[in-house]
């Protein structure tokens, strides 16, 4: 990374807000479950509900820091864990997402063609799309979706912005002189590729990336708000929320808890990859 | 210009084609319909029946063109085979037909006429309160520029952008539905003006990712256009500060604005189908979650339809209007 970029970096102050926001996340997603030693799945009932069914508050039972959730598991567990479930997804979703268009973006814009123009044009199709409805009806028809088959399934549909800007860009470094100099040279198209166009391109593919995670958490999390995303009885912080807004009149807390970590990693995502722009790319 | 159109609406067809297809694959193919809205306890007989009445039984490509309403009619229990049942016709989307529902014993047609305009209810309340407070917020703080009403708003915005519609909206209702009282906990109301009071906290939810997008767009164009030479000619002249940010820089700050509309059709639609849920507002957003849990493929089918050929509309208009607005813009011939 060129050192003038990190700098900008870290003069950014709403960047290393994100950076500071997406750490705890990640913590929390992925250090939580180990810390926590209540399973997310089991139900307390006689010590987490009261006896009208009214799910106890945070540091009410010794044990259960948060307290219990609608249907007295607890709490503190399922979040831990559903960050854990909802991260995942979204990082294995983005992942498979910047493999396939940077490979999209890269050959296209390198190639050219009728094999370009053949892959825009199913960019454009995908971009058109109703992409919830179809993703949901995807993940609805899979009869008991495992985890991996949702981000599969969000990886598959969601490469298209990051091929066309990659796409553009491989245009761009193609026309360079080096690049017609390493052709000149004798140079394999692999070597020029990982060589000149990659290291061009893959800035550009970090800062929308990033974005894209928290594109991926949205997107996750409101399946799971549908109840079409993650099967319960995992948890995810889309289902919590679902399930807290049920309880909204007793226990309020039990959907801000999911929703709070929610905002904070969209958030978080959105500030970083925001600043990571501003300082790959200091003149936009 | 017509040829633009004309090339413009072809793929704009092409387009919710390809996407009909892979729907309709998905339903019929992958999914199975008919054990879905029989239940696990029906017998082989009633999934038979099912199948006959509904055109299932027949190969997919078939029913598919059936659907389209190019091949006769396969579906036994639709009108056209009750009107004629040696010689049923045609019972397709050329025809008008959409198939009968499933789950709700009606025509797909008129599920949805009945579900369509509470849900451009919603989309027009909501574009109005984008509108309304991300223009006027976007002046503001490009009048206001650098002041801690710019910074702060701005700041404002940029959440606004990471705060999804299932995190707002069940605040919302807890805030001012349930501690304040102030708005109906979800619901459709009865009577247009009841459904104007139960719509306004959904499409006020609905609209707040978009009007954080509008003020960051018309505080940068506004920025922009207040620094440019006839602005500061109209200065000269002696116009009062409104009329210069009114007349002068509104005009042309709003041109990408027009651009996002026709986007917007699209997030609206997304947000939509998450928005009703929330609110329990009957619209096609409720009614598309409803149809794919249900796998009322028929229904499915429907609303993808005609939630694909919005969003194709709204691309379209929003490209001529630019063209229209702006005398630089030639539209070109690629379709992007």
């Amino acid at each position: 990374m060129d050192p003038r970029a990190f700098r900008r970096f870290k003069k950014n102050k709403g960047a290393l807000f994100g950076a500071f926001l997406v750490t705890i996340v990640l913590l929390v997603a992925f250090v939580g479950p180990f810390v926590s030693s209540q399973d997310p799945n089991e139900q307390y009932r006689t010590q987490l509900l009261t006896d009208e069914g009214v799910p106890r508050g945070p540091m009410v039972v010794p044990g259960h820091l948060l307290g219990g959730d609608t249907i007295g598991r607890d709490e503190l567990a399922r979040l831990l864990h559903g960050g854990a479930v909802s991260m995942q997804v979204a990082i294995f979703a983005t992942a498979l997402t910047v493999l396939i268009g940077l490979y999209v973006g890269v050959t296209s814009g390198f190639f050219g063609g009728l094999y370009d123009s053949v892959l825009m044009r199913l960019v454009d199709v995908l971009l058109s799309m109703p992409f919830l409805l179809v993703a949901i009806a995807i993940n609805r028809v899979v009869d008991n979706p495992a985890l991996s088959a949702l981000y599969v399934l969000l990886g598959l549909i969601s490469w298209t912005t990051l091929a066309r800007v990659t796409r553009a860009k491989t245009m761009q470094v193609r026309e360079m002189e080096y690049v017609q100099a390493a052709r000149a040279l004798g140079l394999s198209r692999t070597r020029i590729v990982f060589r000149h166009v990659l290291p061009n391109v893959l800035g550009p593919a970090i800062v929308i990336g990033t974005t894209l995670v928290a594109q991926m958490i949205i997107v996750e999390s409101a399946m799971s708000y549908l109840g079409l995303g993650v099967q319960p009885p995992r948890a995810s912080w889309g289902s919590m929320l679902r399930e807290g807004q049920e309880m909204m009149a007793h226990a309020p807390r039990l959907m801000l808890y999911p929703a709070a970590f929610i905002v904070m990693a969209v958030f978080g995502f959105n500030l970083l990859g925001e600043g990571l722009r501003d300082a790959f790319d200091p003149k936009d | 210009m017509i040829q633009y159109v004309i090339k413009r609406l072809g793929w704009a067809i092409f387009v919710v084609a390809v996407v009909a297809v892979l729907v309709f694959l998905l339903m019929n193919r992958v999914g199975a319909p008919a054990v879905a809205t029989l239940g696990p306890n029906a017998g082989p007989q009633q999934i038979q029946d099912f199948k006959r009445k509904n055109g299932l039984d027949q190969p997919l490509a078939v029913q598919f063109a059936a659907y389209l309403g190019v091949v006769p009619c396969v579906r036994q229990g639709s009108r056209a085979f009750k009107d004629h049942p040696d010689d049923p016709g045609y019972c397709g989307l050329l025809q008008g037909d959409l198939g009968d529902s499933f789950t709700h014993n009606e025509p797909v047609a008129r599920v949805i006429a009945h579900r369509l305009p509470r849900t451009l209810l919603l989309g027009v309340l909501a574009i109005f309160f984008e509108i309304f407070l991300g223009v006027s917020v976007g002046i503001l703080a490009a009048v206001k520029r650098n002041t801690w009403f710019d910074t702060g708003f701005m700041a404002t915005a940029f959440l606004g952008i990471s705060l999804p519609t299932y995190v707002t909206g069940p605040i919302f209702l807890l805030v001012f539905a349930f501690f304040f009282g102030w708005f109906p906990v979800g619901g459709y109301g009865e009577g247009f003006w009841d459904h104007v009071y139960h719509g306004i906290l959904p499409a006020f939810t609905l609209a707040i990712v978009g009007a954080a997008t509008y003020a960051r767009i018309t505080r940068s164009e506004m920025i922009e256009t207040l620094r440019s030479d006839y602005i500061r000619t109209a200065k000269a002249k002696g116009l009062g500060p409104s009329t210069i940010v009114v007349k002068h820089g509104l005009r042309n700050a709003l041109l990408p604005l027009v651009t996002l509309l026709g986007l917007d059709l699209s997030l609206l639609v997304a947000g939509a189908i998450i928005t009703e849920n929330i609110f329990a507002w009957p619209g096609m957003g409720a009614l598309a979650i409803q149809s794919i849990v249900g796998l009322d493929a028929p229904t499915v089918m429907g609303v993808v339809l005609v939630f694909s050929a919005m969003v194709q509309v709204g691309n379209l208009l929003a490209d001529l209007a630019i063209a229209a607005l702006d005398p630089r813009v030639r539209l070109g011939n690629e379709p992007s």
